[in-house]
């Protein structure tokens, strides 16, 4: 699972996802993505599980790219535990996700395979998300 | 290349609520700027801005911009899309001269079925998908296209293969890779795999080598406080 190597600080808030995402909003590597439709936390292990959804549906051929990266530490207290005496213990990873944001890619695959496998790896996601074509960017829509 | 010709109103007011009325009303606030005269702000009409960018020439089509009067050879160069809906939300309008050299993106597209790479269930890589070139506003090239049906897994076709037509010149490195014939990702995964598997198995014999040393050791001094320890870590 993607996690960083060394953080400065092993606790962070939790912050606000208002608005959208600034950028990596467009399909950059590959020729289709799966673009983020709200705000979210995405943990590392979703993360892994739409990876692993996608590369097991396309099987042969077909390169993935993961765009968002889990750099977020998620703290929680231990069951049965009374409230106070400082903050949990980090648990997990997340990635913060605002709409917008072009999650994963998928490229070297008809069209076809890939909106079927990138479904199987939103259905891994939390959040509502779809399926985006680079194609289809490039076209004016006033 | 024939420009379409486009009616900008003037004097709009700028910020972000006037905007998002102007863009409720069906137009589009832009701005028009280049060869030394003062940035103005305008409005376009959506639908005519679409039409007008929905040719073969792209977004590097030649407009013809009607303001107050006076009519300016222009390109769009910037297009802010919003994120999720992806609607244009702000143009940029650079005034362009027909003799001037420009410098703009122009799309690679790839035709040709690449069946030396399919045939080894390989997949085809396009690194690169525009191309900066340089030529006057009457030479930009509607796309480029790069025929891939040649192209074999581990095979590049590099910058310096792209035949460009006459007048067009690119100062993209000639080595960049525009498209790679990749090995099937599968194999490519299952030998990481095996790297990783051979790097955890490797760590693990060095700490059971050294285990073993330490309880060698441990074993040569025969301490009661050793073995109680070693106890109490199992348990945990």
């Amino acid at each position: 699972m993607l996690m960083p190597r060394k953080v400065k600080y092993r606790k962070q808030q939790r912050g606000r996802m208002s608005g959208q995402a600034k950028g990596g909003t467009t399909v950059g590597f590959g020729d289709f993505g799966i673009q983020a439709l709200e705000p979210g936390w995405i943990t590392a292990r979703q993360i892994e599980a739409a990876r692993i959804a996608m590369t097991r549906h396309v099987r042969r051929g077909g390169k993935v790219w993961i765009r968002v990266y889990p750099d977020k530490p998620v703290t929680q207290k231990p069951a049965e535990t009374r409230m106070g005496s400082g903050k949990g213990n980090p648990e997990h990873w997340v990635a913060v996700v605002k709409p917008g944001r072009i999650m994963f890619e998928l490229g070297g695959v008809t069209e076809e395979l890939a909106k079927s496998a990138m479904e199987r790896a939103i259905q891994k996601l939390p959040i509502k998300a779809r399926f985006v074509v680079r194609s289809e960017e490039v076209q004016v829509e006033a | 290349m024939p420009e379409v010709k486009i009616v900008a109103e003037t004097g709009r007011r700028t910020g972000t609520r006037s905007s998002g009325r102007l863009r409720g009303d069906g137009r589009i606030p832009a701005v028009i700027y280049g060869h030394g005269i003062d940035p103005i702000s305008i409005a376009v009409d959506a639908r005519e801005l679409r039409q007008a960018l929905s040719t073969d020439a792209g977004l590097n089509a030649l407009l013809s911009l009607d303001v107050d009067g006076t009519s300016h050879l222009t390109m769009a160069r910037v297009l802010q899309r919003h994120p999720v809906r992806h609607t244009v939300m702000h143009v940029d309008f650079q005034i362009v001269r027909r003799d001037e050299v420009m410098s703009v993106e122009v799309q690679i597209s790839l035709v040709g079925d690449a069946d030396l790479v399919s045939r080894e269930n390989g997949v085809v890589d396009q690194q690169l998908h525009s191309l900066t070139v340089k030529a006057t506003p009457d030479r930009i090239p509607h796309g480029i296209e790069v025929d891939i049906s040649a192209l074999e897994v581990g095979s590049t076709i590099r910058v310096a293969d792209i035949i460009l037509p006459a007048g067009v010149e690119t100062e993209v490195d000639p080595e960049a890779p525009v498209v790679v014939g990749q090995p099937p990702q599968a194999a490519a995964e299952a030998e990481a795999m095996d790297a990783e598997v051979e790097a955890v198995a490797a760590e693990q014999s060095e700490a059971a080598s050294e285990g073993a040393e330490a309880a060698a050791a441990e074993e040569g001094g025969g301490s009661d406080s050793g073995a109680a320890d070693s106890g109490g870590s199992d348990e945990a």
